[in-house]
């Protein structure tokens, strides 16, 4: 059976029996290894339009990954609502400097989500970089590879504009205005959803990061994170739609599959098998070889082996259980290929 | 142990954040030392929320109003045991440069705060030489780091290194925790401690300092 990568994502992503699972990063995909090998580096293609496609097909173009994907961090929606950001470095995502919004359960003093329109949101800044890129890499790279767009959770980027300490906070001393915020952003979480898949991605894999097991109970993960991603990105429009969330997520995958995303997203500290036996092919599930071990500590050899267990458990794509740190070698992650494609 | 006591460990696990003052002061005006408020109320308070925490019945949420009641009672007992010897250890605690992440780290901090500690607590993003540098400025036996994303923990494997540079390996002992970190990465570059959550944060503590 002769497929393109393109086509093995997308029939893995509609659950299809194959003759093997594609694999492909999923979360952050670039590295050290690809910049340098590509001539482009991080900070500049954050922005970038241009070196942000690049970059994102350097998982498919430098490792024989079989899509490509962009941008490479969660930043992007908070800077474009007025968070200062530090642009980091070559080898460092960016990262928040400030909260710009009051949000403090102390004394009881919040701000008015006053925030601006989704139109608005999409028409500049980082997002419409971002949109710009995902365009590029669809022209250049669209036939062959599936193209997947990574933005920020409802939840998680309430967190970034309030504090998500204090966010989180607020659940116990003020729900009503957790709330609040997190309906306020939807739209453009929504909006941005739409928007990448209208630029051409095929696959919307949305992060929401403070709503792990370390942070919320399930049913809380169900009020102030759930609800609201069943409504930004699980109707998106022509493209489908992946929930990744970090840590244990094991108590939660029901709470997740309920979103009625197309996909979950998962990192290895769920059990690979576990996983496989809860979301009895409800779901797509993506995932999940160790991101710091094997892959930024371990040798090729245990990458190898990680990704054969992932294949073994029956995940429907092999892919990093996280974002790659920029410093992982080249040499695992085509480790991790080679124990797909052979 | 006596009925203020009791009162007040209750509104600690409870987060009943409005009564912590008052419930504190209480057991002031009932004679009960700040020393015995501390470590036999408020610490004890603590771990019962680790403990709750740690079996899934709270979650953060509960576990945040828990540490801002604490940090009520201690605003309060604290002054009263400055000066005569009570700390059991110093302990210097940050997120490593390059990660703003530190919820993890403001709940260990209350954890060890809640065992007695002095906790000098350095933020978020710090540079390694900082956190070592106040370490050793402060004659602290314990530096705690935290990270939550993986670029960062090259900051951790470069902590230990330059520990064994200077001869601080011996006085200072490292413990990492945070998202990204392991037991098997904590052996990998030789840390002294990892700790999953707060609650085993407060163990491994514990054990390096004897107490």
């Amino acid at each position: 059976m002769s497929m393109t990568p393109r086509e093995r994502v997308l029939a893995a992503m509609r659950k299809e029996k194959l003759d093997r699972p594609p694999v492909a990063v999923f979360t952050q995909s670039a590295t050290i290894g690809q910049m340098e090998a590509l001539g482009v580096f991080w900070p500049e293609a954050h922005s970038n339009p241009k070196a942000m496609a690049k970059l994102g097909a350097g998982q498919a173009d430098i490792l024989g990954f079989e899509a490509v994907r962009a941008p490479f961090c969660l930043t992007a929606e908070a800077e474009r609502l007025s968070c200062k950001v530090d642009p980091g470095k070559q080898d460092r995502t960016p990262m928040l400097k400030s909260h710009p919004f009051k949000f403090d359960p102390m004394m009881s003093e919040y701000d008015e989500p006053n925030l601006m329109s989704p139109e608005e949101f999409l028409s500049e800044g980082r997002p419409a970089a971002a949109l710009e890129g995902i365009k590029l890499l669809k022209e250049q790279k669209g036939k062959e590879y599936a193209v997947v767009a990574g933005n920020t959770g409802p939840f998680t980027l309430a967190g970034h504009l309030v504090s998500t300490e204090n966010l989180v906070f607020g659940i116990m001393m003020a729900p009503e205005e957790v709330t609040k915020w997190v309906k306020a952003v939807n739209p453009i979480c929504k909006a941005y959803t739409q928007a990448l898949a209208d630029a051409g991605a095929d696959v919307i894999q949305m992060s929401e990061p403070s709503a792990s097991t370390d942070l919320l109970s399930p049913d809380m993960f169900d009020e102030f994170a759930g609800k609201y991603v069943k409504d930004s990105l699980a109707p998106v429009k022509d493209a489908f739609s992946v929930l990744h969330i970090c840590g244990n997520t094991t108590p939660i995958i029901n709470n997740m599959i309920g979103t009625k995303v197309s996909g979950l997203s998962i990192e290895e500290k769920v059990d690979p098998k576990e996983a496989v036996k809860i979301v009895k092919k409800r779901v797509a599930l993506v995932g999940n070889v160790g991101c710091v071990n094997p892959l930024l500590m371990g040798t090729a050899e245990d990458c190898f082996k990680h990704a054969k267990v992932c294949r073994e458990a029956g995940f429907d794509v092999v892919a990093p259980g996280c974002g790659l740190s920029a410093l992982t070698k080249n040499e695992n992650l085509i480790a991790l290929v080679k124990a797909i494609k052979g | 142990m006596s009925a203020e006591l009791d009162a007040l460990i209750n509104i600690v696990v409870n987060g009943k954040i409005k009564e912590a003052t008052d419930a504190t002061q209480k057991c002031l005006d009932a004679g009960i030392e700040a020393k015995t408020i501390i470590f036999e109320g408020l610490s004890k308070a603590m771990a019962i929320v680790g403990e709750k925490y740690a079996a899934k019945q709270y979650f953060l949420p509960q576990v945040l109003l828990s540490a801002n009641t604490l940090y009520k009672g201690l605003d309060l007992a604290l002054p009263l045991l400055k000066g005569k010897g009570g700390s059991k250890g110093s302990v210097v605690i940050g997120v490593v440069e390059g990660d703003v992440h530190d919820i993890g780290k403001n709940i260990v901090k209350a954890m060890l705060t809640g065992l007695g500690l002095t906790v000098i607590d350095m933020g978020k993003d710090v540079p390694i030489k900082d956190l070592i540098g106040k370490a050793k400025d402060t004659k602290s036996q314990i530096l705690a780091e935290s990270t939550l994303m993986t670029p960062t923990l090259e900051g951790m494997k470069e902590t230990v290194k330059v520990l064994k540079e200077e001869g601080l390996n011996a006085k200072i002992k490292l413990m990492i925790g945070g998202g990204a970190t392991s037991q098997e990465f904590a052996t990998q570059i030789g840390a002294d401690g990892w700790s999953y959550d707060a609650v085993e944060a407060t163990k491994v503590a514990q054990k390096f300092l004897g107490i």
